[in-house]
């Protein structure tokens, strides 16, 4: 059989109960029709989980790793991991599977989805469980599982040092989990430069539950493409779209933290809970005051004119060194969203949870929801093994972060989320446990942003900002999500059309805008069709009260507040322009027959 | 450490560099943030003169670590430059794994990035490494300057695989020479690109350009991890770093 252009044509299968691993090829109708990243994930995901209802944290649950086939060549900010798996976080309202749970899937940049097709893979497939703490180093075709005890309970920081140091050589790149995921706290994240994560969905919980700590890779090679000149040509064109441009210089002047001012006066950022969309002290951990008093360094993933990324560094009590951050998400999550305005409090929070392997969006939610219930008085100090977590207390929100990333005490059960925080405590607070299918929000608040809302509930992971605000959006992400490529450039235009070109020159097929979106479309409806026969339904596209009843108080959107009707009546019209049944969310048969899902989703109940 | 290098001042024909640098000039060069010393500590007592002396017609690639982001790009430049692959008959660049790239970004925590590439020295430590004669007709070791691009070349054909001159540069330079790991035989050496540096072409940050060679630079002719431990100092006021990636 003859490697399609563009890739390799293998996964690299690591099954930790047998220590064995192997190349697995994969069909090249795949290739074409699911492309790399999340789409060939979760087809990968598909094919391996056979019947709905399993366990997320029980060894058949595979974690993939995926490239796309923008990775390993010098395309622009071809530089993203797509780890996909099982949830452990989400669950529908009702399903025949105690297990149920979504497909979850969370984004990386970096430069480890390179690596992996350097070293000779479209992606990684780890399945099983090792009888106790090991590491995964891939050196080209070696493939060596080892014993990792020494690292336990690492936090990651140092471990990204030590990893590497053991290594000998600087150039593997590696992949890891802190002691939240050892612990299985369910939103513990997989840690990538001790600053870079895959954060969202649970990526570290069903790592840890594998007992794999790090995955080490390198590698000497490179997938071919199918038309070198166009490639080198339309490569080129990529790169005179971005380089230098006024576009490319104002992600390196403040990346997405210059969100964390704009946001707030637009009124669509998290504060206080979701409470609010302004957040009046927004300019003390915005962007400016980064740029002024905090970062040293832009930082940029593989081969990316970009550098969105920034270190520094902060003195005083809270000081420190700074992998990354305040970025959008984390600056508010963990600022806006506590009412933290203290800079060097506020980097403190999201360093240790970086450290500890957290996700920041939910740990964030999660406490910004304890502290509204302690307000409230639903719960009380010794509830919070007597933190005092008061809005804007860095102190407490620390203390926080340590109990859910060790389980101990009330972190225990704030490691299961607002949602499960909300059922044991109730007293109304359901309403303010601000969550979709189990996952959190993230920083962008919707009292003022109905089309936001619709990403959130419509999401295949539960609560996702970036699914896309509509279906042109969702399908463009899934499928961009598929290549490799970074979401930040490519809002510039210019970068379109040669990425169109870069695409079709690499894999031989010839893609323009529609087989673009098209393409994306089937990724998101076969996502659609795992969650379906999990048991999810419409009942489960649901936001919280809250939005529907809280207007804002304050700021530019003050009075905003989502529409009951007019919200269920743009998800109707969502679901049938899908050419999904709107009260089941079920995809048609027409459509599947469009996207040329029917061999797949036969024997999968109406 | 003054009178050290008043000595050497004195007793070598030190400034004709085209630059006519004076020994203050070059303090004042070298001195920020310790940098004397480390010249000095690295190049030893004997070095010293060669580190004040300069030749006008080497040329290199120049660092700015400050706008370094550590995107790669430049490894990815060279290595497809310089591994090009014959499509239909004609030669184009390679795809470019930055692995083979002649340029080499080393990344450190905390966030240090460290481009590394051949200082150009004019008194070619690894040269004089060399342990093979010198070939009667042209005077070339197995390892040489090339007269026409002023860059250091290998002569597989004589190599013996002995390391030494990757050694050398290592524990005096830069380090960037890597021995093949199955024959020995030095690689990783800039070619310049035939004159039109890719990397730095490439580079989207503006950290690299195209220069004559001057000692007098800060950083020039150190290894990664003096780099990376003086940038550390500097930016986040500690010299202690990890080899993260
Ligand atoms: S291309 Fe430029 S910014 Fe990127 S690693 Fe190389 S020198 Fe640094
Ligand atoms: S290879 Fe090393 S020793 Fe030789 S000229 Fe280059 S930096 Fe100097
Ligand atoms: S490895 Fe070859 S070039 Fe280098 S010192 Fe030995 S013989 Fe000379
Ligand atoms: S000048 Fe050419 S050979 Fe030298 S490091 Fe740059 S790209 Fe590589």
């Amino acid at each position: 059989m003859s490697v399609k252009p563009g890739y390799h044509g293998v996964v690299l299968n690591i099954d930790l109960s047998t220590g064995r691993s192997e190349k697995v090829a994969v069909p090249p109708e795949d290739l074409d029709r699911f492309v790399g990243g999340q789409g060939l994930g979760m087809k990968i995901l598909w094919d391996r989980l056979k019947k709905p209802g399993v366990d997320p944290l029980s060894p058949e649950n595979p974690l993939i790793f995926m490239p796309g086939p923008f990775s390993g060549l010098p395309v622009p900010s071809s530089s993203r991991t797509c780890v996909v798996t099982k949830s452990p976080i989400t669950s529908p309202v009702e399903s025949d599977y105690p297990h149920a749970s979504t497909v979850s899937y969370s984004n990386m940049g970096g430069f480890f989805g390179p690596e992996v097709r350097f070293a000779g893979y479209d992606g990684l497939v780890v399945t099983g469980k090792a009888p106790e703490l090991c590491y995964v180093v891939i050196d080209d075709g070696r493939v060596e599982i080892r014993e990792g005890k020494r690292f336990k309970g690492m936090r990651t920081d140092a471990f990204d040092r030590a990893f590497q140091d053991s290594l000998g050589d600087r150039r593997f790149k590696t992949v890891y989990i802190g002691p939240a995921g050892e612990n299985l706290v369910p939103y513990a994240s997989i840690i990538h430069t001790a600053g870079r994560a895959a954060g969202r969905g649970g990526m570290g919980c069903v790592m840890g539950s594998k007992n794999l700590k790090a995955i080490a890779v390198k590698g000497s090679g490179q997938p071919g493409v199918a038309d070198h000149q166009r490639f080198l040509a339309a490569l080129e064109k990529a790169r005179s779209a971005l380089y230098g441009t006024a576009y490319a210089k104002s992600w390196a002047e403040q990346g997405t933290a210059r969100a964390i001012v704009a946001n707030s006066h637009a009124g669509t950022e998290a504060v206080r809970n979701y409470r609010e969309g302004t957040f009046l002290e927004a300019d003390k951990i915005g962007g400016d005051a980064a740029r002024r008093d905090v970062w040293v360094k832009d930082i940029a993933c593989y081969c990316c004119p970009l550098a969105c990324k920034k270190s520094g560094m902060t003195r005083g009590k809270y000081g420190g060194i700074i992998h990354d951050g305040p970025e959008y998400e984390t600056g508010v999550m963990l600022g806006s969203n506590l009412l933290i305005s203290d800079m060097p409090g506020l980097l403190k929070a999201i360093t240790i949870i970086d450290d500890l392997g957290l996700d920041q969006i939910s740990t964030g939610n999660v406490i910004g929801f304890l502290m509204e219930a302690y307000e409230k008085g639903l719960i009380n100090r010794s509830f919070l093994d007597g933190i005092d977590l008061t809005w804007g207390s860095v102190d407490a929100t620390l203390a926080m972060i340590e109990k859910i990333a060790a389980k101990e005490g009330v972190g225990a059960l704030a490691a299961e989320g607002v949602r499960a925080l909300s059922w044991h405590i109730g007293k109304g607070s359901e309403k303010f446990a601000i969550q979709v299918k189990g996952l959190e929000l993230a920083a962008h608040n919707i009292q003022a942003n109905q089309p936001r809302g619709l990403s959130y509930v419509t999401a295949s992971r539960g609560a996702c900002h970036m699914s896309g605000d509509n279906i042109a959006m969702q399908n463009r992400r899934a499928m961009l999500d598929s290549t490799g490529m970074c979401f930040f450039p490519t809002f510039e235009p210019a970068l379109e059309e040669p990425m169109l070109a870069m695409l079709s020159a690499i894999t031989g097929r010839e893609y323009d805008k529609t087989l673009f979106e098209k393409t994306g479309e089937r990724i998101f409806n076969l996502e659609k069709l795992f969650n379906y026969r999990e048991g999810f339904r419409r009942a489960d596209d649901r936001l919280p009260d809250r939005f529907f009843e809280d207007p804002f108080t304050i700021g530019s959107k003050k009075g905003s507040v989502l529409d009951r009707g007019q919200f269920d009546a743009m998800l109707t019209q969502y679901y049938k322009d899908r050419g999904w049944d709107p009260e089941t969310t079920r995809p048609g048969e027409a459509k599947i027959r469009e996207l040329g899902l029917d061999s797949i989703s036969e024997g999968m109940q109406k | 450490m003054e009178s050290t290098l008043d000595s050497h001042t004195k007793s070598t024909d030190c400034v004709r560099d085209g630059m006519n640098l004076t020994r203050r000039e070059f303090i004042k060069g070298v001195g920020l943030g310790g940098g004397a010393v480390v010249l000095l500590g690295q190049f030893g007592i004997h070095g010293a003169a060669w580190a004040l002396s300069g030749d006008p017609l080497l040329k290199m690639v120049l660092v700015d670590y400050a706008k370094c982001t550590g995107c790669q790009t430049c490894e990815a430049a060279c290595s497809a430059q310089n591994r090009p692959v014959t499509v239909a008959g004609r030669e184009l660049p390679g795809l470019g794994n930055p692995r083979f790239a002649n340029i080499r970004v080393h990344r450190f925590n905390p966030d240090v990035d460290v481009p590394s590439v051949c200082a150009m020295c004019s008194d070619t430590p690894c040269v004089k490494a060399c342990p093979v004669d010198p070939d009667p007709r042209t005077g070339r070791r197995a390892l040489y300057r090339d007269q026409a691009t002023r860059t250091i070349r290998n002569d597989p054909g004589r190599c013996l695989g002995c390391r030494s001159c990757a050694r050398a540069c290592a524990t005096e330079r830069t380090g960037v020479i890597t021995p093949n790991p199955a024959t020995g035989k030095p690689e990783r050496i800039c070619t310049l690109c035939g004159g039109d540096p890719q990397c730095v072409r490439r580079c989207p940050f503006g950290a690299l350009s195209f220069v004559e060679v001057r000692r007098d630079r800060k950083f020039y002719g150190l290894g990664p991890e003096q780099i990376a431990a003086e940038l550390a100092k500097g930016w986040y006021g500690t010299a202690e770093f990890g080899g993260a990636q």
